[in-house]
């Protein structure tokens, strides 16, 4: 790779952008003059009317006359003295509605820049390695059984034609159970069959019919014909499942993260009633 | 410290991430398309129904979010595909099993609109209504639901502020937020093991009477983004809807088609005699609602609509899924009576089809049969002892069953919402085309939450003994399945079905299995008729003098919320040849499959929380499948 698709591909990742808009940012704190909390002056200022006006006409689809611009520079500064009044005596601090708010706003902060971010393969192979136990592609198994409904009356001379020789397809109630099941996974086994029967021709012997085995629908008589173990996929089988679980992943630690460098600002004391 | 120094580093890091990945991409390309072919080859006829939800609401449908839903189209998608997430209310939910597929269907009209009042900063918010909905949603849940029904009844009666109504605005809020949800539809479609449609709702409703729609695309996200979701501000009409539907054929290349649902709330407009505008139907009209909804959804969370005992009067079944439902439209502004009744449910619209059929010679309401949850809580649960509730004010508590309902105002009560129900598609792969190909052909059947197999094929030479060996597919190369037509027989003789229906395999055992015929005389006049066909304990249960079946009985324990499987059957197959057969009449055939009693969700309800119900209350049911019909045309 040269260096200028590096740089191409570079601008167009989304951390770098972000570790720009927090360069950008602490520049303009840094340059500000400091806000007095507790100042009586309210200063409107051109790019804010402008703002106030625009927002007005996508309302009426026409710009405000002098008098209407008055109006919400006069509704702004009452909205203004009402804040800085309300916060001086603490009701911001008291009123629900104002701390949801504030704490949803906090919170959007934190996740938005996470959300478009696109994870490179290196990332996906290196979560996947982490969290293998999760992708695991469940043992498989191939079996034919031989349905005999919900009683097991008809075992024996079901068994002794299997011995025989006899096709089992033909044998025991027919119903929209496949006779032969190809490489099943222990998932789509008990999709079919109901919980717990996965586990138990695990434990048959290979190539023999098993005495009477009960699943969620009933009996079956079982020839398990081969087992495939469990193994680790390769992240192309598995990609959007790896995927979709490292973005979640990342926006959860995005927040957590968010939350916890504001947390260790605090100190947080608990008295619980007696 | 400057802030220059401390980004170096960063900057660096970002330059290495970004060269990572590039080398074998044409490799990785390369394998993944061989990994999709795989899972999208279909098999040569489907082999097992894939289980879904066609109708689920996340934190984007404004009703849902005034009712607390906080909770989005991922969380959706990764609960339907079995993992646990928290719900809104913070309870851990997941499914006992994932399902195969979901359409995230949020309403068209102001989709996303009072989560975008809620996050928007108040002093931008210049409608009093709109300033009031924001201040009533973040106090909380209380007000949270004040608005949200405010919200129901500004929309039925078109009285919501100018802003909301605005179709310009609105089709701009939806394109942003449409656009945002199918990226992740997108990624969360898994070819092969889960399968996420694009969707949306279509929430048609003059004067409070549902004729609600669910909109479903066959394809990916390059068409879906070529659109939005068609809002009933801008249609008011369902032809609309259809223009809109050919619209987007003709746009993308790609193919889309509606279900109607929540016909028993339509107060008789659903499935009416006439057009829209009351004219006599035309065979122009007939063919084009028949080609644009293939399907509708007969059972969810707000009641049952396959039939009703006024016009089922023979049918000791039909009252299920009525308490409640059955008193008005869906706004409860307008009662319902005895005359709607014929336009609100679905066993009386196949019935008109035919007769509307033999009027101009096409027929409207010929449509397969699905179950779908209408959950508004972004969880599809349907099971009744995993239930979250129409929408996130009715999720799990002690006080739900008797809460008034959302839908209510005069005797609606949280205890007459059902668990939902699910689709079940006889789909031949687990992808997008497969799925929409099998609810295009009516290939489907309907479950009110259990998930049995059921299988239909109907022909003119099956026998009992085909029984014996691979009568699935003696029944697609010798008949039709569900949804098909069968066409006249080349000699003389009644028609006959192989009927199979398997239990759950970790639910309940069967009652008995039906056959449901509707037929047009020489007169034109429509009949029904329900014949049992197979059932549990055949040796010591027969039918009365009167010609019905006796009860199964019932193992229910409702002080521990159990039931046992002593009773019943786990399968009831047979071959089933129509004993009234007249070969001139055209005539349908569906099936229906009924579970021994179990506990509804309201006893889980009662014996997990202490729940403290009325009398009145339904704490047991037998819930059940219904599969497409089967048309028989002599003409055809």
């Amino acid at each position: 790779m040269n260096w200028r698709t590096g740089v191409a591909q570079a601008l167009r990742e989304p951390l770098l952008h972000f570790a720009l808009i927090g360069l950008a940012l602490f520049g303009l704190y840094s340059l500000r003059a400091p806000v007095d909390q507790d100042s009586r002056i309210i200063t409107i200022t051109a790019p804010q009317v402008a703002a106030m006006a625009a927002e007005w006409s996508t309302g009426w689809n026409r710009a405000p006359t002098p008098v209407e611009i008055d109006g919400l520079i006069r509704d702004y500064v009452k909205d203004e003295v009402y804040t800085r009044e309300a916060k001086r005596l603490g009701l911001d601090r008291d009123d629900l509605v104002v701390r949801r708010r504030m704490r949803s706003r906090m919170e959007f902060l934190a996740t938005a820049a996470a959300e478009d971010r696109t994870p490179t393969t290196a990332e996906l192979q290196s979560w996947l390695a982490s969290h293998a136990a999760d992708y695991a592609q469940g043992a498989a198994q191939s079996f034919d059984q031989v349905y005999l409904g919900g009683s097991q009356a008809d075992a024996a001379a079901i068994a002794a034609k299997l011995a025989a020789g006899a096709d089992p397809a033909s044998l025991g109630v027919h119903t929209s159970l496949p006779t032969h099941v190809e490489k099943a996974d222990d998932l789509a086994i008990e999709d079919s069959f109901g919980t717990g029967f996965a586990p138990a021709i695990a434990a048959l012997p290979l190539n023999h019919w098993s005495p009477p085995i009960e699943s969620g629908l009933g009996w079956h008589l079982v020839r398990v014909s081969s087992r495939i173990p469990a193994h680790a996929p390769a992240l192309v089988s598995v990609r959007r499942a790896v995927d979709n679980d490292w973005r979640a992943a990342y926006r959860r630690t995005a927040e957590t993260q968010a939350y916890q460098a504001l947390l260790d600002g605090y100190t947080i004391r608990i008295q619980k009633p007696e | 410290m400057t802030a220059k120094y401390t980004a170096l580093p960063l900057l660096a890091l970002v330059l290495a991430l970004a060269g990572c990945g590039q080398k074998s991409a044409k490799d990785e390309a390369k394998a993944e398309a061989e990994v999709t072919a795989k899972a999208e080859a279909e098999s040569p006829y489907p082999l097992k129904p894939l289980w879904g939800d066609t109708h689920l609401h996340t934190a984007n449908s404004s009703d849902a979010f005034a009712f607390g839903a906080r909770i989005g189209p991922e969380e959706a998608l990764r609960f339907a595909r079995g993992e646990a997430v928290t719900s809104s209310t913070g309870i851990k939910a997941q499914l006992e099993r994932p399902l195969d597929f979901l359409v995230v269907s949020d309403h068209s009209d102001g989709l996303g609109a009072l989560k975008a009042i809620y996050d928007a900063p108040r002093l931008l918010l210049r409608d009093p209504t709109l300033r009031r909905w924001h201040d009533m949603m973040h106090e909380g849940p209380e007000g949270t639901q004040k608005a949200a029904g405010e919200l129901i009844t500004g929309f039925s009666e078109k009285t919501l502020p100018k802003d909301m109504m605005d179709p310009k605005k609105s089709e701009e809020r939806t394109a942003s937020i449409w656009h945002d949800q199918n990226k992740i539809v997108e990624r969360y479609n898994e070819p092969g093991k889960f399968t996420a449609m694009f969707g949306f709702e279509y929430t048609l409703m003059p004067n409070g009477n549902n004729l609600h729609r669910i909109v479903i695309m066959r394809d990916g996200k390059e068409q879906a983004d070529q659109v939005t979701p068609f809002s009933s501000l801008v249609g008011t009409t369902v032809d609309q809807l259809w223009d809109y539907m050919d619209a987007y054929e003709k746009t993308t290349g790609g193919q889309i088609l509606a279900i109607p649902h929540n016909s028993n709330l339509s107060n008789g407009l659903m499935f009416q005699m006439t057009e829209t505008d009351g004219k006599p139907m035309t065979a122009a009209y007939a063919a084009r609602r028949a080609a644009h909804e293939p399907v509708v959804e007969i059972t969810q969370i707000k009641g049952d609509s396959e039939t009703h005992p006024f016009l089922s009067p023979n049918d000791e079944f039909a009252g299920f899924g009525k308490a409640g439902w059955v008193l008005g439209n869906l706004s409860m502004t307008a009662l319902t009576t005895n005359d709607m009744l014929v336009g609100n449910y679905v066993r009386e619209a196949l019935k008109r089809g035919l007769e509307i059929e033999a009027k101009t010679g096409v027929n409207p309401y010929k449509f397969g049969l699905i179950g779908s949850t209408d959950s508004h809580t972004a969880l599809s649960t349907a099971d009744e002892n995993n239930f979250f509730g129409k929408h996130s004010g009715v999720e799990p508590s002690a006080i739900r069953a008797m809460h008034p309902q959302s839908l209510g105002r005069d005797g609606r009560v949280g205890w007459q919402y059902m668990a939902g129900g699910y689709a079940a598609v006889w789909a031949k792969a687990n992808t997008r085309a497969a799925i929409f190909d099998a609810l295009k052909r009516r290939e489907v059947y309907g479950s009110t939450g259990p998930r049995m197999t059921v299988r239909l094929f109907g022909g003119w030479d099956f026998t009992p003994d085909d029984l014996k060996s691979d009568w699935v597919k003696a029944g697609y190369t010798r008949g039709v399945p569900m949804g098909g037509d069968l066409k006249a027989a080349s000699k003389p003789g009644a028609p006959s079905f192989i009927v199979s229906a398997l239990k759950d395999p970790i639910g309940a055992n069967l009652d008995r299995a039906q056959i449901v015929k509707g037929w047009i005389d020489a007169a034109g006049k429509t009949h029904e008729q329900i014949y049992d066909i197979a059932w549990s304990t055949p040796a010591t249960r027969q039918p009365l003098a009167n010609g019905k079946l006796p009860p199964v009985g019932d193992t229910v324990d409702l002080k521990t919320a159990t039931y046992t499987n002593s009773i019943g059957a786990p399968e009831l197959q047979t071959v089933w040849t129509d004993p009234a057969f007249d070969p001139k009449q055209k005539a349908f055939y569906y099936v229906r499959v009924i579970e021994i009693p179990t506990p509804r969700w309201v006893d889980y309800d009662v014996v997990r929380y202490k729940a403290k119900v009325g009398p009145e209350v339904e704490l047991k049911a037998q819930e059940r499948a219904y599969s497409a019909p089967i048309w028989y045309d002599p003409k055809a």
